[in-house]
């Protein structure tokens, strides 16, 4: 899903289906009749966890609270409930696994906060604009398609495939080394957000952000190149340990033309 | 409120369970079979058979007799072509639309065949707690299972028949998270299990993460086309080749066009019953016999010994199918083979020693086996419904859809919106606008699968979104939404968010029934109910007839028989009993349950006396050498 169909909330307040008392946009379940509430429109996963705003979460404590929501809300406990409160239960269910979803991995969570924070997603950019190479990945980039061409070709004249396999390997080796380094700023980065979410001024705050976006688009394209080395040695007939799927699958041309 | 029961509503064979003090059972019928075969017979009169009598039925009348009809739940005519060749009942449909099955002069959806089924097991439940003493025995809702990998088609199919069968459907969960389920009743400990399910005619590998009694699906993977209907065919094609001529009279040479299964289908069924009885065989034996019987389309009969490395040889490639599913939902889950704690066998085609060996060999454990693998998801079904209707909440199942699900955008690119292996309930939106000025609907095409095009995935439905108030094109912003209920079944709803219009939205299911074609399947079903009552009370006669003929026969085969005609038992008694069970067999095949009734009772009544004297033996028997003191 992308993340900027996200609707960031303008509501704060929520009324209660089912008593009609107001609650704070937060709550799970009415203050007054403690019935589970309508989902406003939210927005901020972080707060629906009960989470500060930071990239820095326990895997422990985030399954900790997916498990305990989920045994409040899931439709399976308001199966004797009132219309209300099961569509309720249901909307809560599905935004609590949609929260859960984008949480659990650095990529999709640093996502979330680039589009609670204002930011471009970088995924729509990676779309729109893909021949659009980072600046920083330039000469990276250029030499690996060089490579890629020349294994084509080769493959397509009957060359010994084991020398091109072993050719491929090597090409992969710097965007590997590459990718590491960036999960390392990435890192480093998120780690930077979280010392300043409370201290930071806002221009901190926004350079930041921009700095991860920045690094998050390089990533994409990154693991782009190796799904393309991926594509080439599938053509090469390296098959790897799922060779039973791959062989319905086939490597994914997809025809743009309107 | 009647009462709840979980059913696993299988290829093969199917069974209803229920929770009774905290603990759920499988419901049996009076011999202590749980099973009932998911076949339904339709007799020469309209009177229909459903479970053993319709297996029966296969031998006598194969081409009214249907079996399998899972496979063909919620798919088109298109997908299911191939298989159909191989059944002896009629299969048909328009292209694009719903499969129609063929039995005599009627015609029957796939979801009104297993409704047959799920009404047998509804009955079934209803005797059982009547002879409990139940004062409220009716069976009113359920949870049904299905294949970890059914698509929205298929569980809506499986909803649509438990309606049809008079069933509220509380759920439709899916077989390796039920059977979960059934194994982690008692054990509260944490820990990563794989569910490796091998039914009759689907496969499906689910991995799950248990902690603090929420068992969460991480991945799930499959084959809804595998299963023991294949390996059952393996052997069939296998006799077939070696009985050659059969399907070739006349035929001059083409052998290689001229499909196999042109036997006639008594044949078949023949044969498929003595491959089945070789591979269950099998499972014990290192060697087995596959022996069919001299019949009109066979002579000479067949007989073929076959020893399990053979059997293991030729089924192989199918059991090696099962792995590429497995690999995938472990690298979904993000997991190696030895990071899973414990492995549940599934499915009856799990007794096969080299599926056992080859599943223990990939995780390198050895897999669980304390509960019956045929029993096990039902049990787990029963533990779902109650859940969901006592309110207990020790434990939760968090499921997994098996599919991406996804809208065709131009050029016949499917855009994704809920990805698969995503937890449900989930839901995913996308923004829709108009492309010429004052337009008020927009087509929306939806999809599931994996691939890209349009053309490589399953279509689930097409909408109309209408109502959108004429602005100039591109001005409009329609929000649909896409909810993945619990059930793992899609619901679409839509608003234009400049106005707040909620738009209106008109579904046509690519291969389900409507809502109206239900609703009249559920009028016809109760025009049927008198004949489908008839033919109950039929089933029940033949089964008290044969109790009796069996009774009879085992009587007369004693070593002390000759003895007893000798003595207390006249010449002139033993002709009555004679004729009597003659009579009584030569009217068990015929539809007239007055008539079987009847000559039961009369065989009764011929060996009353006989009952008497082998009572009196046993007793004298019993009391031989002991003293009066001790008695």
């Amino acid at each position: 899903m992308t993340p900027d169909a996200i609707p960031v909330s303008p509501v704060s307040t929520l009324e209660c289906r089912s008593c009609g008392a107001g609650a704070p946009v937060d709550e799970h379940f009415c203050p007054q009749c403690s019935r589970i509430l309508a989902l406003g429109r939210h927005g901020d996963y972080f707060t629906f966890f009960g989470l500060p705003r930071k990239l820095t979460i326990a895997q422990d404590d985030l399954d900790r609270r997916f498990r305990e929501l989920s045994r409040k809300f899931h439709p399976d406990y308001y199966y004797n409930a009132s219309p209300a409160e099961r569509l309720a239960s249901l909307e809560r269910s599905s935004y609590l696994n949609d929260a859960y979803r984008a949480l659990r991995t650095p990529a999709t969570r640093i996502e979330h906060l680039l589009a609670i924070e204002g930011l471009p997603s970088t995924k729509s950019e990676g779309e729109t604009s893909a021949a659009k190479v980072p600046p920083a990945l330039l000469e990276e980039v250029f030499e690996l398609n060089e490579e890629l061409d020349e294994i084509r070709e080769q493959r397509e004249s009957g060359a010994d495939l084991a020398a091109l396999a072993s050719r491929l390997d090597a090409a992969r080796a710097p965007i590997e080394r590459k990718r590491e380094e960036h999960e390392r700023q990435i890192e480093a980065l998120s780690a930077q957000w979280d010392s300043q979410a409370e201290t930071g001024t806002p221009a901190e705050r926004r350079a930041a952000l921009e700095a991860l976006r920045e690094t998050l688009l390089e990533r994409n394209y990154i693991n782009n190149l190796l799904a393309a080395i991926d594509r080439e040695a599938a053509g090469i007939g390296l098959q790897s340990s799922v060779s039973g799927l791959q062989s319905e699958d086939p490597p994914k041309t997809v025809d743009r033309r309107p | 409120m009647g009462k709840v029961v979980g059913i696993d509503l299988g290829t093969t064979n199917s069974l209803v369970a229920y929770v009774r003090d905290g603990e759920p059972r499988v419901i049996r019928d009076s011999s202590g079979d749980a099973l009932v075969p998911s076949v339904v017979s339709l007799g020469d009169d309209g009177t229909v058979f459903v479970g053993r009598e319709a297996q029966r039925r296969l031998l006598i009348s194969p081409s009214r007799t249907v079996y399998s009809v899972k496979r063909f739940m919620g798919r088109g005519i298109d997908d299911v072509k191939d298989e159909a060749a191989l059944l002896p009942f009629g299969v048909s449909g328009e292209a694009g639309g719903v499969v129609r099955i063929g039995v005599g002069d009627r015609e029957f959806t796939p979801p009104e065949i297993s409704a047959f089924v799920l009404r047998e097991l509804k009955q079934r439940a209803e005797e059982h707690f009547r002879e409990q003493g139940e004062f409220d025995f009716e069976v009113d809702r359920a949870v049904i299972t299905v294949p970890a990998y059914f698509n929205d088609a298929q569980r809506t199919a499986t909803r649509d028949a438990g309606r049809l069968a008079g069933l509220e459907v509380l759920r439709i969960i899916s077989e390796p998270t039920a059977a979960s389920l059934a194994y982690g009743l008692d054990k509260k400990n944490r820990g990563t299990i794989a569910v490796y399910d091998l039914g009759g005619g689907t496969f499906d590998i689910s991995i799950l993460k248990v902690e603090d009694g929420v068992f969460q699906a991480l991945a799930t993977s499959g084959d809804t086309h595998l299963g023991g209907d294949d390996i059952d065919r393996v052997l069939i094609e296998l006799v077939l080749r070696e009985i050659g001529g059969v399907p070739h009279a006349g035929a001059g040479g083409s052998r290689e066009q001229d499909p196999p299964h042109a036997a006639p289908a008594e044949t078949i069924q023949a044969i498929r019953k003595a491959v089945i009885q070789a591979k269950w065989d099998l499972s014990d034996h290192q060697e087995a016999e596959i022996r069919v019987e001299p019949q009109a389309g066979l002579p000479k009969g067949y007989r073929r010994a076959i020893t399990r490395e053979e059997f293991e040889a030729m089924i192989r490639p199918l059991v090696d199918r099962t792995l590429g599913p497995v690999r995938q939902a472990l690298s979904d889950a993000g997991l190696e083979p030895n990071d899973i704690d414990e492995i549940v066998l599934v499915g009856g085609a799990t007794r096969t020693p080299l599926v056992h060996r080859l599943v223990a060999e990939l995780f390198g454990k050895t897999p669980h086996s304390d509960l019956n693998p045929d029993e096990v998801v039902a049990l787990g079904a029963a533990v779902q419904a109650d859940i969901l209707v006592s309110g207990r909440r020790e434990m939760l199942l968090l499921d997994v859809t098996p599919l991406s699900l996804g809208i065709e955008t131009i050029g016949g690119v499917v855009s994704k919106i809920i990805m698969r292996n995503s937890t449900i309930p989930a839901s995913g939106r996308e923004m829709y606008t108009t492309s010429v000025d004052n337009q008020t609907s927009v087509d929306i095409h939806v999809l599931q699968g994996e691939r890209e095009l349009v053309a490589d995935c399953r279509s689930l439905a097409r909408f109309k979104l209408r109502g959108i108030p004429p602005m100039p094109a591109g001005l409009p912003r329609v929000e649909v939404r896409f909810q993945i209920d619990a059930n793992g079944i899609l619901s679409v709803g839509a608003r234009e968010l400049r106005t707040s219009i909620e738009q209106s939205i008109e579904v046509k299911p690519s291969y389900g029934l409507t809502d109206q074609e239900v609703e009249r399947m559920l009028i016809e079903s109760f025009e049927h109910a008198q004949a489908d009552f008839d033919a109950r009370l039929l089933i029940e006669a033949r089964n008290e007839g044969e109790t009796v003929i069996n009774a009879t026969e085992k009587s007369l085969r004693r070593p002390d028989f000759a003895e007893i005609t000798g003595g207390e038992l006249t010449k002139d008694e033993l002709a009555q009993i004679e004729r009597a069970l003659a009579d009584l067999k030569h009217v068990m095949a015929g539809t007239e349950r007055e008539t079987i009734h009847e000559k039961t009772h009369a065989l009764n009544h011929a060996t009353r006396h006989l009952a008497e004297v082998m009572m009196n033996r046993s007793v004298r028997e019993a009391l031989a050498g002991r003293n009066v003191k001790d008695i």
